[in-house]
């Protein structure tokens, strides 16, 4: 085999998956992670109707081997659909969705089986055996997890090797595209912030801190809501919540400080723009777009206004994480902040971050001087790294590793899972640390 | 980043009654305030805080937007008192303004909400009892009242001129605020 066949890199979130080559720029499939299966979501109604349905055509046939086999394990094991058309099949009669991650772990084994297995086949279009697979897992996965997997991936699908990734190491990987990133550390603070939640990530020399992780049920979900809201609240002809989406992906972005803002659309009106929604059946309606181009963003710096029972402001939240770090890494935990996630494409959400975080960090470091009587400080460097790969940020992470030369040496083979067993996956050498280029 | 507060509690030696900041005001109705100097028309919707005819009415007016959408406030001072009063009231004239209403008719209601009777710090119907002091004896209470319709008058004429820019509205975009509660009360 002389030339090598990229690494396949798969990010299987909870809301999307992410499927693609190593080396490339972008995932080939980005699709939901969603499977839908005949007759519903309920596991034991779908396998009891089709053997009642079965059964006189069994009788019929005078039975044999063969049919025997496929009473047991019929063919409806391979009636079902993935990602959009999971969605689309779902919508319909017969099928039923389910989403086999939730809150980023897997939860239903079988699904993910053969949700993977459509994955492979189907859509990249590959053969296992000759290919490297890139997984990618969610901090504090636990790793009977990680054994699952690899005995899916090593018994079921025979891949030549495999990695598994925790994604806010892959996420701090990407960012070395940014060109204020001069070392490649391993070291920084990642925030990911995704539909359902956003979480604030804290990464030492490629390790997660996992006692100093926290997270925020505040993420693009809730922003999309909270524009519907004051869509609403305005008597726009059309906030539905489709519409709602569009307004914040296409419109928004954050604001330094809300009152000048406001201020500023007194003066220019030209601020104030308009949105056509096109439905199905051919009617557009114009709604206008107002204030909530700053305000949907603003519920990240002050989630005072839109939720009642989580009060502590983003850059809060950063701040507690690395405080409550080792004090020997919190240095570089402020100087490389990362931003991972769609819910962190608003423009200037990384400079209002950064001001937002310096300004606290510089409150204390005043408070302290204050306290010591005379002593100075030499001053802490806080910088949000925003760049251009954010929105796949893991997957990237991953594509970039993947393509290494060395990539495949730290993977376990088939041969060393057959050897030890699904034990060998409990370590992983570090991808990308010290060492490696 | 919590809610806004008001400038004017840098301010020294603004006289209070009970605890209720007597602020000057740049305004045409008599009363007890101080009055500051008048602008020329149209220049008071952009004006600036170190202008020296900045008055309350100006800052509320402009934190409006801003502070009606938070639930929480802590009261720092006198002058926070009057953001409150004045942010309350805007709502309660927001209320009042119909969405198919003219500029001559939005004028007669917000008049109408400004010169009613209204209740002062100490009433039984005042709903921040808690935060605000009553007056110390009747005629305290008397120059409060006259100093309250005197800001009320003055928010309604400048929040005319907010909603109705140019005479045409009113803007859907104050409207959509009607429906907000600051610190979940009202008046």
């Amino acid at each position: 085999m002389a030339p090598q066949t990229p690494a396949v890199v798969m990010d299987n979130g909870t809301g999307y998956s992410k499927l693609g080559f190593a080396g490339n720029d972008s995932p080939s499939f980005v699709f939901p992670t969603a499977i839908a299966t005949r007759a519903g979501a309920g596991g034991a109604g779908a396998g009891s109707r089709p053997t009642v349905a079965n059964k006189p055509s069994f009788l019929g046939s005078g039975g044999g081997g063969s049919s025997h086999l496929s009473t047991k394990r019929g063919t409806e094991d391979l009636d079902f659909f993935i990602g959009d058309e999971a969605l689309a099949a779902a919508s319909g009669p017969g099928y039923g969705i389910n989403y086999p991650i939730r809150h980023g772990q897997i939860e239903n084994w079988d699904q993910m089986e053969r949700f993977w297995s459509n994955s492979i086949f189907k859509y990249l279009r590959v053969e296992p055996e000759d290919h490297y697979f890139l997984l990618t897992e969610p901090p504090l996965n636990p790793p009977e997890n990680r054994e699952n997997t690899a005995e899916i991936m090593f018994e079921s699908f025979n891949c030549a090797g495999l990695y598994i990734a925790v994604q806010a190491v892959l996420a701090l990987a990407a960012s070395w595209t940014s060109s204020k990133v001069t070392d490649r550390s391993l070291t920084g603070t990642v925030i990911d912030s995704g539909d359902g939640v956003t979480h604030v990530i804290p990464v030492a020399e490629g390790y997660v801190i996992g006692s100093s992780i926290k997270s925020i049920p505040i993420a693009g979900r809730d922003i999309t809501y909270f524009v519907q809201s004051l869509l609403r609240d305005r008597g726009e002809p059309d906030s539905s919540l489709k519409t709602a989406e569009r307004v914040k992906e296409e419109y928004c972005y954050v604001c330094p400080d809300i009152v000048k803002e406001f201020a500023r659309y007194d003066r220019e009106p030209d601020r104030f723009l308009q949105h056509t929604v096109t439905s199905p059946n051919g009617r557009s309606v114009t709604i206008d777009v107002g204030y909530e181009r700053f305000l949907a963003p603003e519920i990240f710096f002050n989630p005072e206004i839109y939720s009642s029972d989580f009060l502590t402001p983003l850059p809060n939240v950063v701040d507690g994480v690395i405080q409550s770090s080792p004090i020997d890494v919190r240095r570089g935990l402020y100087k490389n902040i990362v931003l991972s996630g769609g819910s962190t494409l608003y423009k200037d959400f990384g400079r209002r971050l950064q001001r937002d975080i310096r300004h606290l960090v510089e409150a204390r470091i005043r408070a302290s001087e204050a306290r010591s009587g005379g002593a100075r400080s030499g001053g802490l460097d806080v910088a949000v790294v925003t760049h251009k790969r954010q929105r796949h940020g893991p997957w990237f992470g991953g594509s970039l590793l993947g393509q290494t030369p060395e990539f495949r040496s730290y993977c376990h083979t088939k041969a060393e899972y057959d050897e030890i067993g699904p034990s060998i996956v409990r370590r992983f050498a570090l991808l990308g640390g010290p060492g490696s280029t | 980043m919590p809610a806004y507060h008001s400038i004017f509690l840098e301010d020294r030696d603004v006289p209070v009654i009970g605890n209720f900041p007597v602020l000057p005001l740049r305004t045409r109705t008599r009363g007890p305030a101080y009055t500051l100097p008048s602008l020329p028309p149209g220049a008071d919707i952009d004006i600036q805080p170190d202008n020296e005819s900045y008055d309350c009415v100006d800052e509320i007016l402009s934190l409006f937007r801003a502070n009606v959408l938070f639930r929480n406030f802590e009261i720092n001072g006198p002058a926070d008192r009057m953001l409150i009063y004045g942010t309350l009231f805007i709502t309660e004239c927001l209320g009042k303004v119909k969405p198919t209403m003219t500029v001559r008719e939005a004028e007669k209601a917000l008049t109408n909400v400004a010169l009613d009777n209204f209740a002062i710090p100490g009433d039984a119907s005042f709903p921040l009892n808690q935060a605000f002091e009553p007056p110390r004896d009747r005629q305290d209470a008397e120059t409060l009242r006259s100093y309250l319709s005197q800001v009320r008058q003055e928010i309604a004429i400048r929040l005319l001129a907010r909603l109705y820019p140019g005479g045409v509205g009113p803007s859907k975009f104050w409207l959509s605020f009607t429906k907000r509660k600051f610190m979940g009360k009202s008046f």
